[in-house]
């Protein structure tokens, strides 16, 4: 769909809501009219909304994963060093001094897995994306204050210029916008 | 404060009436505590010695049940979380039970000569060091301080489950703060008497021994025995009216949270006094691990180590355990056999005992079930749920 | 994120409004970016150049210390230990208290958390900066600090793993570097909204680079409250683990006053109580410089009274248990130790500490001080010197008396000591300025969530 004039490319709609429930209410009619391509935009998080649009989130793994890889090189780290590489009778303790690892294995567990977990929102959330299409709209900035948005993106196989259009405009939305890029 | 009995009570107490089938496991309690009892008390007259050994650790074992709800009911008050309001009655059915454990006290009395052996005159002659500690390790002071123990206790347990029947009736909102004001002062009460009643009861069964942090691993031990408690008599009341409509997986999701919470931190007592003894390796403190690992006594310790924390723990860390209160159970059954387990790892060897007698393992039974008869008893006599705590809808309502 | 609890429809006072009444997403949205984004009030310019001028005097006592070594600090034998690990432990203490608000309280849904976790966390990361300090600096040579950490050096030699030093070397790092990650996270979402407020180009450009790209979609705050939450998850029993390992450095050692079992959650319990302390000694004059009132409430005040009061009953009783079993213990050493901390030559510093610690925080069972904002500064300025007090008696009562009566002697700092001391308090000070003036001291999104209007989703009203 490309704008010969300007060489702009319609991304998608985005219709804007004064409150949370009149957003949820437009997310019901949209996914009923079948759009999968859909994204809401608002200023706090809202459970219903994500689970509106059924959101999963796969970072629990990807924690436990990042835990696991922490406590084991915690452990080969310090039975490595103190057994083979530079084994040191400290006060006649063990080489082996499992209690005394204890304590590295478990720092190292939580490192790595914060580590994941916070990488590993980045990378499930597209982040760092430091430009978007939805930047281009002046009243998008509102999304990070008080005002709610619906977006529809272009690539749905639903997506219709007009009757994509009515649909948002049916909507209790205040404004629908075309995001272009 | 406005202390108003105006607005609309949606339930009231009566709705809660506590059901008759409780009456079936508090007969089966009985029972099994009878019959338990009775071959102990043949054990009394076969073995004496050995009959008390294996009563202190059970007494000790069993005090953790009503002293934890005790905790636990104190907690709730203090933070008014909404997983409290719906277990209340049944700590504070719990506490109830106190004068019964008292009277169970008294065997421990009786026995004391054969238990602690710093009651022993001629062990007094030739050890200077338990000679020296005889200001505070002698008999009378021993009884004194034992009745300043339950005493608090007992003022405690009364006050909270006097004024909550009066919340009953009156709904004055007034009983509710009094209650938390009474439980901030009576956490501290509590965790001071229970864990002078860790030295003296347990820590002194080897009087050379001292351990600063015994008294909170102690108390740590208490408070998840009652957790581990209050799950399956909740799982029980779920079943059916009037609680059936109460109960929700979410509360038993705070529950298996709270048991979590208190594995670790029983796991984080029991790991800081073992590290720094391990690390300090002084002859006066390594002793006491030296005789828990010797041996067979190993094989307990490193199940300890893995049934009482590393099962538990990786199972409670599953929501899908946590919220089904069957399942939860299960690990909350689990949970109870390792107290009693590790109150015995703790208490045998210092005991000099050759090995598991038969009246360690029928001791708990016997003492479990009859104090469960008292319990029950207790239970079925208020109703199931405070309708008149300010905080009730937030936990009905609760997700 | 914390769920929406819906308050007792009952007409009691037991809670306090978490924010006044009559704001919106809008005003709370307004009112706090407003802090950052307009004009730097005069005040702030004073108030940082006195922190700034006390930073110079930190640089001054370590160039001084680099220059001639440690020679320079009152230490001595037996006490080869002073200033340095007091303050290292001090100030990791009041480190707690941010994290400790963030995820234990998250976990816990207390949702009044929301107003002072965000600069709660900031102090927490400049307390761990400063104590940092003191572990390098304490080294005779501190540009060999690198031998700490696991890499192969040339001698092949690894560090001692059996050393509770080394324990420290990796909670404290891992504590810093996991405090930092919960902290930018938190912030991501405030500084998308600085992004799109932030009227100059340098200022869209620093917040949109910083915010990452962040538009606040369903997903993003979805995976989002799902890291908020392991994160916490993972942080609290880190927070713990952190002062534990800090008192194993005391614990493990033989030495009688050290070696003590109750050591660890009594350390722990006196990290937090010394974390509120400092974060009502910061929030009460924030909150009337920047007329804050309305997030800042007085029930926030009192929560924070209760948690210092709760948290200093645990220290007291490690206090009490420490005598008691140093008696009960009928070592000789142990039992002097305590004679000594209390009658000895130091014993005012002990009398001191239980003023400080014991008793003043026993005016906070009475509610009318509670609700009193000059008399809480009071008591939290009175346990800021006094958990001070607490490490420099542990630590100095323990060492000036040592086994050996021919090398007992006494310790005090220099003014180098002190200088450096007040230096990281200025340093502190100096990051804290910064961070009011380019950060959102509050968090504005989590303030939106718990306002009236935001819980009219689940009502389903409007």
């Amino acid at each position: 769909m490309n704008d010969r004039a300007t060489g702009l490319e319609l991304q998608g709609y985005l219709a804007e809501f004064g409150g949370p429930n009149r957003m949820l209410r437009a997310i019901e009619l949209v996914k009923k009219a079948g759009y999968e391509r859909v994204e809401a935009y608002s200023p706090y998080p809202i459970e219903e909304i994500s689970h509106a649009l059924g959101a999963h989130s796969k970072l629990p793994w990807i924690v436990l994963a990042g835990g696991i890889t922490g406590a084991l090189s915690g452990w080969a780290l310090q039975y490595f060093t103190s057994v083979h590489a530079y084994p040191m009778n400290i006060g006649g303790k063990p080489f082996n001094s499992w209690p005394a690892f204890i304590v590295v294995i478990f720092e190292m567990t939580i490192l790595f897995a914060a580590f994941a977990a916070v990488l590993g929102m980045f990378a499930l959330n597209g982040l760092p994306r430091p430009y978007h299409p939805l930047f281009n709209v002046e009243r998008f900035a509102l999304a990070s204050k008080d005002r709610y948005f619906l977006y529809i993106l272009a690539d749905d196989p639903k997506f219709d210029l007009k009757r994509t259009w009515d649909l948002l405009e049916k909507t209790e939305c205040s404004e629908v916008t075309a995001v272009e890029d | 404060m406005t202390s108003t009995t105006a607005t609309e009570a949606r339930y009231a107490p009566s709705d809660f009436a506590p059901p008759s089938a409780l009456a079936q496991p508090q007969r089966m309690a009985a029972i099994v505590g009878a019959v338990a009892a009775l071959a102990c008390a043949v054990g009394a007259v076969l073995d004496p010695a050995q009959f008390f050994r294996s009563y202190l650790v059970g007494y000790l074992y069993i005090l953790g049940f009503p002293m934890g709800c005790l905790a636990l009911a104190m907690l709730h008050h203090v933070t008014k979380g909404a997983w409290g309001v719906v277990i209340r009655r049944i700590l504070e059915a719990a506490t109830r039970t106190l004068p019964f454990m008292v009277i169970l006290f008294i065997p421990v009395i009786v026995g004391m000569k054969e238990l602690f052996v710093w009651t022993d005159p001629e062990v007094l002659a030739h050890d200077d060091l338990i000679a020296g500690k005889t200001p505070y390790l002698n008999v009378t002071f021993f009884l004194i301080r034992a009745v300043i123990i339950f005493g608090v206790w007992g003022i405690l347990a009364f006050f909270l489950n006097r004024w909550s029947l009066q919340q009953d009736e009156t709904g004055d909102n007034r009983l509710s703060l009094r209650m938390q004001g009474l439980s901030g002062a009576g956490i501290g009460l509590y965790v001071l008497t229970a864990s002078f009643a860790s030295f003296d009861w347990l820590m002194s069964l080897d009087p050379h021994w001292f351990s600063s942090i015994y008294g909170v691993y102690f108390v740590g031990g208490q408070a998840l025995t009652a957790m581990a408690f209050v799950i399956p008599v909740a799982l029980f009341l779920s079943r059916q009216a009037p609680m059936d409509k109460v109960f929700r997986p979410s509360h038993f999701q705070d529950y298996g949270k709270l048991m979590l919470a208190f594995t670790m931190l029983w796991a984080y007592f029991s790991l800081s006094q073992f590290l720094i003894i391990w690390s300090g390796n002084l002859p006066e403190d390594v002793s006491w691990y030296m005789t828990r690992t010797a041996g067979k006594w190993l094989i307990v310790a490193q199940a300890i180590m893995f049934l009482h924390f590393g099962l538990p723990f990786l199972l409670l860390l599953n929501t899908d355990i946590k919220r089904s209160a069957r399942r939860l159970s299960i690990v909350a059954g689990l949970i109870l056999v390792m107290r009693w387990v590790d109150l015995y790892w703790q208490a045998a060897p210092a005991m000099k005992v050759a090995g598991l007698h038969w009246m360690d393992v029928v001791m708990p039974l016997a003492l479990g079930g009859l104090w469960l008869w008292v319990f029950f008893w207790q239970l079925a006599r208020r109703p199931l749920l405070p309708v008149h705590e300010p905080f009730l809808k937030e936990a009905l309502h609760h997700e | 994120m914390a769920k929406k609890r819906t308050e007792p429809d009952r007409p009691i006072q037991m809670r306090h409004p978490i924010i006044a009444e009559g704001h919106t997403p809008a005003t709370v949205t307004d009112q706090i970016s407003a802090v950052v984004l307009t004009k730097t009030p005069r005040w702030w310019y004073v108030g940082f150049a006195v922190a700034f001028s006390l930073v110079m005097v930190l640089f001054m006592a370590l160039a001084q210390l680099f220059v001639k070594g440690v020679g320079i600090w009152g230490l001595n034998n037996p006490v080869n230990w002073g200033f340095a690990i007091i303050n290292f432990v001090w100030w990791i203490g009041i480190g707690h208290a941010g994290t400790l608000i963030s995820a234990i309280l998250l976990l816990l849904r207390q949702n009044w958390r929301n107003s002072i976790n965000r600069f709660a966390e900031a102090m927490t990361l400049f307390a761990v900066a400063c104590a940092g300090l003191f572990p390098l600096i304490h080294m005779g040579r501190p540009w060999r600090f690198y031998y700490m950490l696991p890499i192969p050096n040339t001698f092949d030699l690894w560090p001692q793993f059996r050393s509770p030093l080394i324990w420290d070397v990796f909670a404290v790092t891992t504590y810093a570097l996991v405090s930092a990650l919960f902290w930018y996270v938190g912030l991501i979402p405030d500084l998308a909204t600085l992004r799109d407020r932030a009227k100059n180009k340098f200022a869209q450009h620093a917040y949109g680079i910083l915010a990452a790209g962040w538009r606040g979609s369903s997903r993003h705050w979805h995976n989002y409250e799902v890291a908020s939450m392991l994160l916490a998850g993972l942080a609290t029993p880190l927070v713990v683990s952190v002062h534990t390992v800090v008192s194993f450095d005391f614990a493990a050692s033989q030495l009688p006053g050290w070696h003590a079992t109750i050591f660890p959650p009594y350390f722990v319990a006196g990290a937090v109580f010394a974390g509120f302390a400092m974060v009502i000694t910061l929030a009460v004059p924030l909150r009337a410089l920047f007329g804050l009132n309305d997030f800042i409430t007085l029930r926030h005040l009192q929560n924070m009274a209760k948690v210092m009061l709760a948290t200093g009953m645990v220290v007291s009783y490690g206090y009490a248990i420490e005598i008691f079993m140093a008696w009960y213990s009928g070592n000789g050493f142990e039992q002097f130790m305590i004679t000594n901390r209390i009658g000895g030559p130091y014993k005012y510093a002990w009398f001191a500490l239980i003023l400080c610690n014991v008793l003043s925080i026993q005016l906070l069972w009475f509610k009318r001080v509670r609700k009193s904002v000059p008399m809480l500064f009071v008591v939290a300025m009175f346990v800021n010197v006094g958990m001070w007090l607490e490490r420099f008696v542990i630590i100095v009562t323990s060492l000036h008396r040592d086994f050996l009566p021919s090398s007992w002697d006494m310790y005090s700092g220099t003014r180098w000591d002190w200088a450096t001391y007040v230096g990281t308090i200025g340093l502190f000070l100096a990051l804290m300025f910064l961070f009011i003036r380019f950060l959102p001291m509050i968090s504005i999104f989590e303030m939106r969530m718990i306002l009236p209007e935001a819980d009219e989703v689940k009502e389903g009203k409007k």
